[in-house]
């Protein structure tokens, strides 16, 4: 049969599946409804990570650090500053050469400071593996409360040692510590390869605390999973049972044995040291040094100690160029700061970290220093302008 | 890009004001085609050629078609169409399943030549739109659409981004006059959309990746479990799959709707099935009624007598078998349908199926049936779906460990399933109940659900 034209008149016949209602669930909220629904949703996001802090029992003994396990949780270290401010301590911050990686919470750098100082004033408030460009992370996102305090601010040059340790490049056996701390869209590290979905959850996650405060329990109270993760690892015990245990004891032991660096077997090694003016490391340093004095904190810089006599010549000869240019730093910005001359070799337990007598030697050098001793007796604060009538 | 991703959202703050600010113009349908392309070259720009190419043939063919006299002559129009898009379909999708059997036949008969492996990858949605596009020139052939003259439009309806990856398969008939009228969005078409989303988000978020966590634990070493884990993660995984595949299509349409398009329901309730014909009327609905009106029907459907309606019952379900994967296990789990529907046709038409059995014992029959067919679409190999199925009928008893908290969260969605199809509904029409249940889905998201994005199941097919 024959067409009159190849436009056709067909009204066009849905199947009857499109006659279907909306869904094969009620779920289905007016506008009056979804407000009721945002509010109550807003309310219980906004309270409850305060509610909670109120009632989590938290009371950090003696020489308290965070326990290692928890070292993601960025909540907690929050808090612990926040407390350690308020108790008008000195907060003693930097990696794990500061958390005391190779010996108990009773041996570290801030223990040996109030055993020699008689007095409770020194808070333990270092994080392994934090890098300075996670450090300045930590401080500027987690770190608001930590303000008109003192703070011991710790510097490490083996962050800059090499290439791979200033992010600059990825190795075959790296790992990245504290991704969600460093910069996510814009200045991230080049060897920083997370999806762009995933830097846009972190940077929701620092703008909103509850995130952060349920990244706090998965980490304090389920072994650093997911509630479903934990329950599948866990299939027949209660969350609310896990929670009810309370926090993990603080890090009591150490993380790695008490021994030398020779004893470990570790040989002298030739650093490929980065230059400071193209090194993120030392620029993430400046920016945290930036942040806690813009919050009104007095900062005080410990450089190293690093393990010289691991060194070979040429390295040795660079590092101590890197330590001056440091200083020199320090020095324009008006910094009190201490660069200790390197420790007994038997006293290191590798290229960075010191064992227990190194950080009593540690403590007592740092407290007979002239600057340290003005920057501890000086009350810490912002600094207000002289009344007009001084002036 | 992933609808549970933050990337998703940006993608969606950007396009959607634009899209309300131009959807009363005529920069509507090119501005929408743009975003539908941007979030599909996400996952690869180079996907964007088989999109464009699926497309501009199946618009050519239908302008073909529209010009010929003969019928004969459209008939050449469809062919070749439907030709180019199978062979499409099958080098990108079947190509590695035909050569690796291939090479096992060779390898059997004692040949020393092994075909080499294509190596191509298949591109994410594929499947779906492309019958989606198909759907439109064999509609046009059989003249129940009108040709869609402005290619952008038709563009914009094979590629529209909220079902562009996995459906639903919308039919031209229900899009392309959407597309064609003036959008008006309403409030409460702001206010469903966003309901049918965060229902959808839950379910993939809270419901499919939880059980995920447990069935790949077990399917991805099945020989390491007895009876009862391998039961209850089979059954996991029925939920796993409804979860997550309904999850998309809730937020798939939520999207749409916020947009002002209506797409069509692809599930509904099917474990509250009580036969299998039932269940495929309520499982995955656009593709179901795409293989009865495209394949099922033409195949002469049940109007030449009893065998032929078996036969065309059997072909359809293995050729749907067959979309899911290329893979054996896909095949058997098409065919174990097909199996079912043969023996329980009948019987599910007698006044005893339907007066006498308990509604109840109708459903767990069907539901234990079609777990059972999952058995073999999850597994990952053919050899594996025995093993568990030898596993579960020795009976050897030991501890499953599942989570007891996701057998709650299960129970309560199979509970809420059972009263919204039972006079109990209007409980659930409460307000109190409504807000209660979506306050309650975005707290458990923002505190407790996990934080990975893992892909949709239905996006490997």
């Amino acid at each position: 049969m024959k067409r009159q034209g190849p436009q056709r008149e067909i009204q066009p016949q849905p199947p009857p599946e499109y006659s279907v209602a909306y869904a094969s669930h009620d779920v289905r909220l007016s506008w009056r409804e979804w407000i009721v629904a945002a509010a109550l949703v807003g309310a219980v996001l906004g309270l409850l990570p305060g509610q909670w802090e109120r009632r989590e029992r938290f009371q950090p003994g003696e020489d308290y650090r965070i326990p290692y396990e928890l070292g993601n949780d960025y909540w907690l270290f929050g808090r612990y500053g926040r407390l350690a401010c308020s108790q008008n301590k000195t907060l003693v911050i930097g990696d794990s050469v500061i958390w005391g990686h190779y010996v108990t919470k009773e041996h570290t750098l801030s223990h040996y400071l109030n055993a020699f100082t008689g007095e409770q004033r020194f808070a333990n408030l270092g994080v392994d593996g934090i890098h300075p460009a996670a450090l300045a992370g930590l401080l500027e996102y987690y770190g608001r409360g930590i303000s008109n305090s003192r703070v011991i601010l710790h510097c490490n040059p083996l962050w800059m040692a090499s290439p791979e340790h200033d992010l600059q490049q990825a190795g075959k056996d790296f790992r990245l510590n504290h991704p969600a701390l460093l910069p996510q869209l814009v200045g991230s590290p080049g060897c920083y390869t997370a999806p762009y979905s995933d830097r846009l959850g972190t940077c929701v996650e620092r703008v909103a605390p509850f995130r952060n405060w349920a990244r706090h329990l998965r980490a304090a109270y389920f072994e650093n999973a997911d509630l479903p993760e934990w329950t599948v690892r866990h299939p027949y015990d209660s969350p609310i049972q896990a929670v009810r245990r309370g926090l993990p004891s603080p890090g009591s032991r150490a993380q790695g044995s008490h021994l030398s660096w020779q004893a470990r077997g570790i040989v002298e090694h030739d650093f490929p040291w980065v230059r400071l003016p193209t090194s993120l490391q030392w620029k993430s340093f400046q920016r945290a040094v930036r942040i806690l004095r813009a919050r009104g904190n007095r900062v005080f810089v410990l450089v190293g100690p690093f393990n010289e006599h691991m060194l070979e010549k040429a390295s040795l000869a660079t590092y101590t160029n890197r330590k001056g240019e440091i200083q020199d730093w320090l020095r324009q910005n008006d910094i009190p700061h201490y660069v200790p001359p390197a420790l007994p070799s038997q006293y290191c337990a590798d290229a960075s970290h010191p064992l227990s007598e190194g950080y009593a030697l540690l403590a007592a050098e740092l407290l007979e220093q002239k600057s340290f001793i003005r920057f501890d007796t000086r009350p810490a604060g912002r600094r207000r302008p002289p009344p007009a009538s001084a002036r | 890009m992933l609808f549970h991703t933050w990337i998703f959202v940006v993608f969606f703050l950007l396009a959607y004001p634009v899209y309300l600010a131009v959807k009363a113009t005529r920069w509507r349908e090119p501005w929408l085609l743009l975003a539908s392309y941007v979030f599909y070259a996400w996952w690869n720009p180079l996907y964007l050629l088989l999109i464009a190419r699926c497309t501009l043939m199946d618009y050519l063919a239908v302008l073909l078609m529209a010009r010929s006299q003969s019928r004969w002559l459209k008939r050449l129009w469809l062919s070749l169409s439907i030709a180019a898009n199978l062979a499409v379909l099958g080098l990108f999708k079947y190509a590695g399943f035909v050569t690796d059997n291939l090479n096992a036949l060779l390898a059997w008969l004692g040949a020393s030549y092994a075909l080499p492996a294509p190596g191509v990858l298949l591109p994410v949605g594929i499947s779906f739109y492309t019958f989606q596009s198909m759907s439109y020139t064999i509609d046009y052939y059989r003249d129940q659409i009108q040709k869609e003259p402005n290619l952008i439009r038709y563009a914009t309806f094979v590629a529209l981004f909220p079902q562009l990856v996995a459906g639903p398969i919308e039919r031209a008939a229900n899009l392309l006059p959407q597309l064609r009228r003036p959008q008006r969005i309403s409030r409460d078409d702001l206010t469903d959309g966003l309901s049918l989303f965060v229902v959808g988000l839950f379910k993939k978020l809270a419901l499919a990746d939880y059980l995920a966590l447990y069935v790949d634990k077990v399917y991805d070493a099945p020989a390491q479990y007895q009876a009862p884990a391998l039961i209850l993660a089979s059954f996991a995984f029925g939920w796993q799959i409804y979860f997550d595949f309904s999850g998309y299509t809730d937020m798939a349409r939520g999207i749409g709707r916020m947009m002002g398009f209506r797409l069509m329901l692809n599930f509904n309730n099917p474990y509250l099935a009580t036969g299998l014909g039932d269940f495929w009327k309520r499982w995955h609905i656009s593709l179901s009624t795409w293989f009865r009106d495209y394949v099922y029907i033409p195949l002469g459907g049940n109007r030449a007598g009893s065998f032929n309606t078996y036969r065309n019952m059997v072909l359809t379900m293995l050729i749907c078998g067959l979309w899911h994967g290329a893979a054996w296990t896909f095949v058997v789990w098409g065919a174990l349908h097909a199996l079912g529907r043969v023996l329980t046709r009948r019987l599910e038409s007698t006044a005893f199926y339907r007066q006498k059995v308990p509604r109840p014992v109708k459903q767990a029959l069907v539901f234990a049936f079609v777990t059972f067919a999952w058995i073999f679409f999850r597994a990952n190999s053919i050899g594996d779906a025995w093993l568990i199925v030898g596993r579960i009928f020795s009976g050897r008893w030991a501890d499953p460990a599942f989570p007891l908290l996701a057998l709650g969260l299960v129970a309560c969605v199979w509970a809420y399933q059972h009263m919204h199809e039972s006079g109990a509904r209007r409980v659930l029409r409460l307000a109190p109940v409504r807000v209660g249940i979506v306050v309650f889905m975005i707290l458990y998201l923002a505190v407790v659900a996990g934080g990975g994005a893992q892909p949709f199941i239905y996006f490997q097919f």
